[in-house]
């Protein structure tokens, strides 16, 4: 058999066991990015400006992760949480320096995606608590994505 | 025998406390910020923009007078290059503050030259050029939302070529001019309010634990503004205290002397 005939069937063999294989093999945080950034979408029309930047990585079932970033008094934030995982539920929380829950009460949480919304009482560091409250694959990705305005 | 009335007072009461005691099962109102230790991620550094959208909302800012556009010195140094990107940005961003379309057009150019200084001027073109049709619609969220893409685009090409570092440097300049403007326009309208917005303890630990991380680059600016953010920490981290007009004073002549420092060669 020739070389080229060679890597030709390696390359099919490759690509046919790629095909079988679950889709979420090939999901990475790119993938909860995107659907942190869908649920940001509506409030852009409300004047948030949507950052660029975001925190990502996996995590198993009923596992969290703290985030903590700067905030400032006098804006407004939301923190809008996504993953690829459709069967996951997941939620985000916000606290303040001293452990004090601190968002408003109209956050919210559907399926793969949730969000808290937080008017900084004061200028500080505050903690934001991701969890994957539930998911059926042994590792979800997510990614948390903040606008302010 | 209870009375209706008050029957279903104490009803409503009951079912009040099954509902706080649900959303308190569910959201816990109190958690132990210690045990988080292992477990939290890096910050997200704010945006200058970030700083001054607040600062506005407490009076108005003539931020005219903070617009600067001299174009430089030209480094070869990636550190120093890092440093000048960063603060350049920040000066984008408050051009857009000032609406000063002609600046923001020669920003946009400068960030192009200093991308392509660092050698990740391809991921940048577009973003140039999309700040500069912004500015000349005079679309400011629209510049604004390019300068914050700019400044993702740059760093996630250096991440990728394991150049973190420099990526770092790029949020270190950004933040010291932002910090430079704050503490310029607190000083002059001084407020506790304004003074507040300097309450950035933990974003400034994050910066000192970069640069001492930062060993090889041999590059005086480096080590002057790692000197420089122990001197600013104690006048910051304040805890609940208000930050006085003298701290304010103090931060401002150290970050002008850095951004000195990072605009001109030694």
């Amino acid at each position: 058999m020739n070389a080229s005939v060679k890597v030709l069937l390696r390359g099919s063999s490759l690509l046919a066991a790629l095909i079988v294989l679950h889709p979420t093999v090939f999901a990475s945080v790119d993938d909860a990015q995107s659907f942190a950034l869908q649920a940001a979408e509506p409030y852009v029309k409300e004047g948030f400006q949507v950052r660029e930047d975001y925190w990502g990585g996996d995590l198993g079932s009923g596992e969290k992760k703290a985030v903590r970033q700067q905030l400032f008094k006098g804006n407004e934030y939301w923190f809008w949480l996504g993953t690829e995982v459709e069967r996951a539920k997941i939620s985000v929380h916000i606290y303040d320096s001293d452990g004090k829950l601190a968002e408003e009460p109209d956050g919210w949480q559907k399926g793969h995606f949730a969000a808290a919304h937080v008017i900084p009482k004061t200028t500080g560091s505050y903690f934001v608590i991701v969890n994957i409250e539930e998911s059926p694959e042994e590792r979800t990705h997510w990614a948390l994505v903040y606008g302010f305005r | 025998m209870i009375p209706f009335p008050k029957y279903l007072k104490l009803s409503a009461i009951a079912a009040s406390g099954l509902i706080l005691c649900a959303q308190g099962a569910q959201v816990p109102q109190h958690i132990d910020i210690k045990q988080l230790s292992k477990t939290v991620e890096d910050v997200v550094v704010p945006l200058p923009n970030e700083i001054f959208g607040a600062l506005n909302k407490l009076g108005a800012v003539n931020w005219k007078e903070h617009v600067r556009s001299d174009k430089g010195t030209n480094f070869t140094e990636r550190p120093r290059i890092a440093l000048l990107l960063g603060t350049v940005i920040a000066d984008g961003f408050i051009a857009v503050q000032a609406e000063d379309a002609p600046t923001v057009k020669e920003i946009g150019q400068r960030v192009l030259t200093l991308a392509k200084g660092i050698g990740v001027g391809n991921s940048i073109t577009p973003h140039a050029k999309a700040i500069i049709e912004a500015a000349d619609k005079r679309n400011w969220d629209g510049v604004r939302q390019e300068l914050d893409r700019t400044q993702n685009s740059v760093q996630q090409a250096m991440n990728e070529v394991h150049d973190e570092k420099l990526s770092q440097l790029v949020s270190l300049g950004g933040w010291l001019r932002g910090t430079e403007v704050l503490t310029s326009v607190v000083s002059k309208h001084f407020s506790a309010d304004g003074a507040e917005l300097l309450h950035q303890p933990d974003l400034l630990s994050y910066f000192q634990t970069r640069l001492q991380a930062m060993p090889e680059f041999n590059v005086p600016i480096i080590r002057e503004i790692e000197n420089a953010l122990g001197q600013v920490k104690p006048l910051i981290d304040v805890g609940k205290a208000r930050i006085p007009p003298e701290s304010v004073k103090k931060i401002n002549e150290i970050t002008t002397r850095l951004g000195g420092g990072i605009t001109t060669r030694d």
